[in-house]
């Protein structure tokens, strides 16, 4: 144990376009402060190894795990969750495609796979079902079985190309 | 299936989507409960240990901390659990809250730390001395029942908790009589259930009420909240269990675990609501494990393959502790053992061990063993007597004419079709065609291999089969249907979805009965204080149990709706009326035709102008219903798949899978289908990579998921799932139940195609996981050792 | 699973990074891309007092390609190793390996020099930098040094790097020869490898095989160079009998000891197997190409 016990930080957080200044320890998570400082609990927290993808989220757009990430990095960083893309009303493409192609069951993996692939499916917008295979790797799902979740991100990546699908 | 359903067997995409998908879901975890204070438990590092003394003064000082408590402290507060079941060779158990003079595995929570947030709480439970005396650990079956073996449970004569045996007819006759006796040996693994959503719970005592609110993702709220209520000395109408989104259990959130009663007995004791997230290490080494199992068989064979007789003997692994009666699982596994095959004369023994591990539990297909056991005799036959494993299958599977089949245990198949699926799987993959790819590649040194695997799914278990089978239980289910004064449909059953995706197909199962559209019809589940008291999500019960009780109940409403809306139309009775998407029809001539009238009217009628209804008629549309189903409910597939194994690495690659499947009417082929890629993925991902693994020390080295190793989308084939829809005579709609079969089907194919494909070195899958390195190690022993012709 | 409490600390340049390691010593750990730190902080395995947070050291973040040798700053993600156009050209091998680390997130983040740091015997960059022969450039306050990886490397997770220093950059020779192959088993896709292989050579006018550098992980506390295999195989013939003559002399030549769950016989067996599929995959791409 340390002796001493740190002071809170102030920091200044830019999550989904949104400035949050708040006080938290240096040690806590981005995943945990999301979460219960700010209230966004659609980042999920399956494994706080970096292993499982479920608290996947955007640091400047590119997909990374929350739960290995200190919130105390971020000052200057802007994050994206799920939280900002689509709402039940309004789906995203590959939201939508989730949907339909039932790419989720307990839903407890899929906001950090729709985190991964919103920024994947930028960077290539015509993957192989392989590209996306290899991609998905680092999201475990215990319910599905991925194939439909492939399906799926084949299918929005299909409809963002504007191809009928 | 019925055509003449209109509801029931729509491919509707699942309501609960719109939120899951979007992080709007709401788990355990993102409920706030402003100033809950939070919890994390000290465990032990040792598997097997005296507690000499627990020293928490340095923890307790700490900043945020509450309190630490341990077993003794929560024995005041607690009842212990006691497992006495009248069962002849079960030893009865007990156990307390948290352990409090010995630990008995690698993760035993031995006491509970109470802080302002979960940071200082781990901070403080660093803190807390425990002073342990080592006890030697049993980390196997053998160790177990070796006569001078360390008990794992002091109170017991032995380590073996549970032991039955059963013989029917005269297998040793049998055997007598034989052309061959053909032995076989399974050894499955320990796995866990892994959700990606971890235990946890919220326990919110209302000191003003005297009522404790449990939060908790949960499969069982009612059986629970009894447990809850007995274990801390409450009235069931002093607890309620509310269970918000699940992220997965397979049953791993069954039981009431000693965290979540700890958790419960804190909150009433420090006045305050508590809070307590699992770990994923926590969860991987302390939650519940599952599927250690032995099992040997013999099998009695005429010349052509025909079984005469078959004995089974199962030993199980079933941990440090008895979260249930230790015959739990391995008993239905020797009930139903013989599945798809005529068999009459037929034995089992069946002995379960306390080790220095985890409890067991059921987890998804918690008989998963059971087909690969008889697969894989089956396969052993063809193998000694050089026949084909197909024409094996054909001489003893139970077809039409065999219908209905008492098993030798005295269960009754009706209305499956295993004949049928093997032929289907067989004719689907061309067995013939994979012959002679096979042969091509076996003289270009590539090992290809075919499995096949047919499975009789136990699904829905009646309150006869528990009684017959002498577990204490009861498998009815209760539903409520409520048509509101606008029209709108409630409707709730004692189930509780954790990610199957219940909300669509139950809905769909009203709408039926009822006869309103599916999206109109809301099912509310998981509040012990909303939901009928019924027995839960557990095996593969919920469309036929749940299901089939909403139909039911549903039914029940629209007799009343008719009738009220008959009396509205000036008709005698309600004999030519129908309601379709919550209008009321008329049969005109041979025509259905509408009336004007719809469900909202009828609402109407019954809530604002009671005194209208027809003589007789109470007042509202408020309807209950429970619903026994019968003792057992069967399901059955086969699959089959082919794999390349190769030799230089050990690694295996599945080339093609196919599954044909027999659940009879299904509610929402979506949802089914599903059902049946996550269950086989998940056998799949057991019999291929995932592994608990204890040292001889009993140390558990697989607790972090880049150690316990699930499946990734690389790793799993594509599935073929073909259908068949023979309907259950005996059950609502003709439902039958399913989502445990493909992990049963999955581990037996598996197995079976790699035994086929490793038969040129003379070797035999007999023991799971297939690693890379165990593949390697028997390619190695087959080229040093020719006589050795099976796998150690 | 929360980590134990520190004092976090966020340099703006190299010179303040490096003060701040040094006033703190032994109780400072840096973190780059924490893929590998965060597990074993959040496991309290690894529980420093002090956290610098190197990710501002942006200038660390490079790719310099010259004509001898290729430079890559030590805060420069794995993703940019394995994408970026002028690596892909001249040093295809470490691109190659660095696709092929853990996830394509882990990869956003991760750090080539985090990566060293860390010195996980069967990572993909540590072997690439041990095959190709690269140095490190290490900054303390006293100056820089050059260390070359083989040296670097000591053992486990244990490295030459003391108190107060920060491996600034990675400088890698150009490889020699066009044919490169690496080549890694793993049971699951995504995880570590338990045995990788890494080669590069030349072929001679004649076919044969020239400056062959051949690099093992997984099979030892470190990632290993075979010189004794290298020298074998210098003016053989790239055909199947050397191959297999020179994969059977490099199981033959390493000692893996017997893990939990991995005996010594299998890693063996795999280095065999996966230094002839190397040749091959060498061989063909070039066919191909």
């Amino acid at each position: 144990m340390n002796a001493h016990k740190p002071e809170p930080l102030t920091l200044s957080l830019s999550v989904n376009g949104q400035t949050y200044d708040l006080q938290v320890p240096a040690r806590k998570l981005l995943s945990d402060v999301l979460r219960e400082d700010l209230g966004l609990t659609g980042t999920h927290v399956g494994c706080e190894h970096g292993v499982c993808g479920a608290c996947t989220v955007l640091i400047d757009g590119r997909p990374a795990r929350a739960c290995l990430t200190f919130a105390a990095q971020m000052e200057g960083h802007d994050i994206t969750t799920i939280e900002a893309v689509g709402r039940p009303d309004a789906l995203s493409v590959l939201q939508q495609a989730l949907h339909e192609e039932h790419g989720l069951q307990c839903g407890f993996c899929t906001p950090g796979i729709v985190m991964t692939f919103e920024h994947y499916l930028r960077e290539n917008p015509a993957p192989t079902a392989d590209e996306v295979r290899d991609v998905l790797s680092g999201n475990l799902c215990r319910c599905t079985g991925y194939q439909n979740i492939v399906a799926a991100v084949l299918k929005a990546a299909a409809r963002m190309r504007g191809e009928a699908a | 299936m019925s055509d003449a359903f209109t509801e029931i067997g729509r491919a509707l995409p699942r309501k609960e989507d719109r939120r899951l998908v979007t992080g709007r879901g709401r788990y355990l975890d993102d409920l706030a409960f402003p100033g809950a204070l939070h919890v994390s438990f000290v465990r032990s590092p040792h598997a097997h240990a005296r507690i000499l003394g627990i020293d928490s003064v340095e923890a307790a000082a700490m900043p945020g901390v509450m309190g630490v408590f341990t077993g003794r402290d929560l024995d005041q507060w607690t009842t212990r659990l006691r497992l006495a079941p009248p069962i002849e060779g079960l030893q009865p158990t007990e156990l307390t809250t948290l352990p409090i003079d010995k630990v008995r595995f690698h993760g035993d929570p031995v006491a509970c730390v109470v802080a302002t947030d979960r940071y200082l709480a781990e901070d403080a439970a660093e803190c807390v001395v425990v002073d342990y005396e080592q006890i030697p650990a049993v980390t196997s079956i053998e160790e177990a029942f070796a006569p001078d073996a360390v008990l794992v449970d002091e109170t017991l004569s032995s380590n073996m908790v549970s032991h039955q045996s059963l013989c029917v007819g005269d297998p040793a006759a049998r055997r007598a009589e034989a052309h061959r006796v053909v032995s076989a040996r399974f050894a499955l693994h320990r796995h866990t259930h892994a959700p990606l959503e971890t235990r946890g719970c919220v326990a919110d005592w209302d000191d003003g009420r005297a009522h404790l609110n449990m939060h908790i993702g949960n499969q069982v709220p009612h059986p629970l909240r009894s447990q809850l209520a007995a274990r801390l000395g409450l009235s069931e109408s002093q607890v309620t269990v509310m269970s918000p989104d699940v992220g997965g259990a397979f049953g791993q959130k069954i039981a009431l675990y000693r965290e979540e009663l700890a958790v419960a007995a804190l909150s009433r004791h420090l006045r305050h609501p508590l809070r307590w997230r699992e770990d994923r290490m926590e969860n991987l080494m302390a939650a519940a494990h599952a599927r250690e199992y032995e099992c040997r068989t013999r099998a009695a064979v005429s010349e052509t393959g025909k079984i005469l007789g078959l004995e089974l003997e199962i030993d199980e692994d079933f941990g440090g502790y008895c979260f249930y009666p230790a015959n739990y699982m391995a008993r239905v596994i020797a009930l139903i053992m013989t599945g798809p095959y005529r068999i009459q004369d037929y034995a089992y023994e069946v002995r379960v061990a306390l080790t220095n591990k985890c409890g067991a539990g059921p987890m998804r297909a918690p008989m998963a063993v059971t087909s690969w056991v008889m697969e894989g005799t089956i396969d052993a036959i063809a193998r000694e007597l050089g026949l084909d494993p197909v024409e094996v299958r054909r001489i003893n599977a139970l077809g039409p004419g065999d219908l209905p089949y008492t098993m030798p245990t005295g269960e009754v198949l009706e209305d499956v079709t295993p004949k049928e699926t093997l032929e289907t799987a067989v004719a689907a993959i061309d067995v013939a065609a994979f012959r002679e790819r096979q042969a091509r590649a076996r003289s270009e040194g590539r090992y290809l291999g075919l499995g096949l695997c047919t499975v009789i799914e136990s699904t829905t278990y009646g309150s006869e089969f528990y009684k017959s089978a002498g577990i204490p239980g009861s498998g009815h289910e209760a539903a409520w249907v409520r048509i509101e004064p606008s029209g709108a449909v409630n409707a709730s059953v004692g189930l509780m979805g954790t990610g199957q995706g219940y909300e669509s197909p139950l809905a769909q199962a009203v709408a039926e009965g009822l006869g309103v559209r599916s999206e109109d019809v809301t099912v509310h589940m998981g509040n012990t204080d909303i939901a009928p008291y019924g027995m839960g999500s557990r095996g593969g019960r919920g469309a036929t149990a749940g299901g089939g009780t909403l139909y039911l109940c549903a039914l029940k409403a629209r007799e009343r709706v008719l009738a009220i809306a008959a009396s509205m139309l000036d008709l005698n009775d309600a004999g030519g009326l129908r309601m379709r998407a919550g209008h009321i029809e008329r049969m005109i001539g041979e025509d259905w035709q509408k009336t004007g009238l719809a469900l909202t009217d009828i609402a109407r009628r019954a809530y604002l102008d009671p005194l209208a209804l027809p003589e007789g008629v109470a007042p509202g549309l408020d309807f209950s219903h429970s619903y026994d189903p019968p003792a057992m409910t069967y399901s059955n597939s086969t699959h089959a798949c082919e794999v390349e194994v190769d030799p230089q690495t050990g690694a295996i690659s599945i080339d093609r899978y196919i599954v044909a499947e027999d659940c009879g009417t299904v509610l929402n082929p979506i949802v089914v289908r599903g059902q049946q890629q996550g269950a086989i993925a998940m056998g799949l991902s057991g019999a291929l990579l995932e592994q608990v693994i204890y040292d001889g020390a009993g140390q558990n080295l697989s607790a972090t998921l880049a150690d316990y190793l699930v499946a990734s989308p690389n790793e799993l084939p594509e599935f073929e799932i073909l259908h068949h829809h023979t309907p259950n005579q005996r059950t609502p709609a003709g439902i039958k139940g399913m989502a445990e079969g493909g992990v049963m089907g999955a581990i037996g194919v598996i197995a079976n195609a790699v035994s086929d494909a490793l038969a040129p070195h003379g070797m035999t899958i007999e023991r799971l996981p297939l690693t890379p390195q165990s593949i390697c190690a028997l390619l190695q022993e087959a080229a040093t050792s020719p006589a050795k012709r099976t796998q150690l | 699973m929360k980590p134990a409490q520190f004092t976090y600390h966020r340099p703006a340049s190299l010179a303040e990074a490096l003060a701040l390691l040094r006033t703190h010593g032994s109780s400072a750990k840096s973190l780059a891309g924490g893929q590998s730190l965060g597990p074993m902080l959040n496991m309290r395995l690894a529980r420093p007092d002090h956290l610098v947070d190197l990710n501002d050291l942006i200038e660390l973040d490079s790719v310099r390609v010259s004509d001898d040798m290729v430079e890559i700053g030590a805060l420069t993600r794995h993703h940019r190793v394995a994408n970026a156009p002028e690596l892909r050209r001249s040093l295809p091998l470490l691109s190659a390996a660095a696709a092929s680390i853990g996830h394509y997130a882990i990869r956003q983040r991760g750090t080539i020099g985090g990566s060293l740091a860390h010195a996980d015997p069967a990572a993909q960059l540590p072997l690439i930098a041990v095959t190709l022969g690269a140095s490190l450039v290490i900054a303390g306050l006293q100056g820089t040094r050059n260390v070359v990886a083989a040296d670097f490397l000591q053992s486990i997770m244990t490295v030459d790097l003391r108190d107060g220093e920060l491996i600034t950059a990675l400088r890698f020779p150009l490889p020699v020869g066009g044919f490169w192959a690496f080549e890694h088993f793993s049971r699951r896709h995504g995880d570590f490898a338990i045995v990788s292989v890494a080669l590069n050579f030349a072929q001679d006018a004649d076919g044969k095989i020239d400056a062959l550098r051949l690099g093992l992980g997984g099979v030892d506390t470190v990632p290993l160079r075979l010189p004794e295999i290298e020298a074998r195989a210098q003016g053989r013939p790239a055909d199947e009998d050397t191959i297999r003559e020179l994969a059977a002399a490099t199981a033959s030549a390493i000692a893996p000891e017997d893990s939990a769950q991995v005996p010594a016989s299998y890693r063996r067996r795999l280095a065999e197997t996966l230094v002839i599929r190397a040749f091959q995959s060498a061989l063909n791409r070039e066919e191909g190409a």
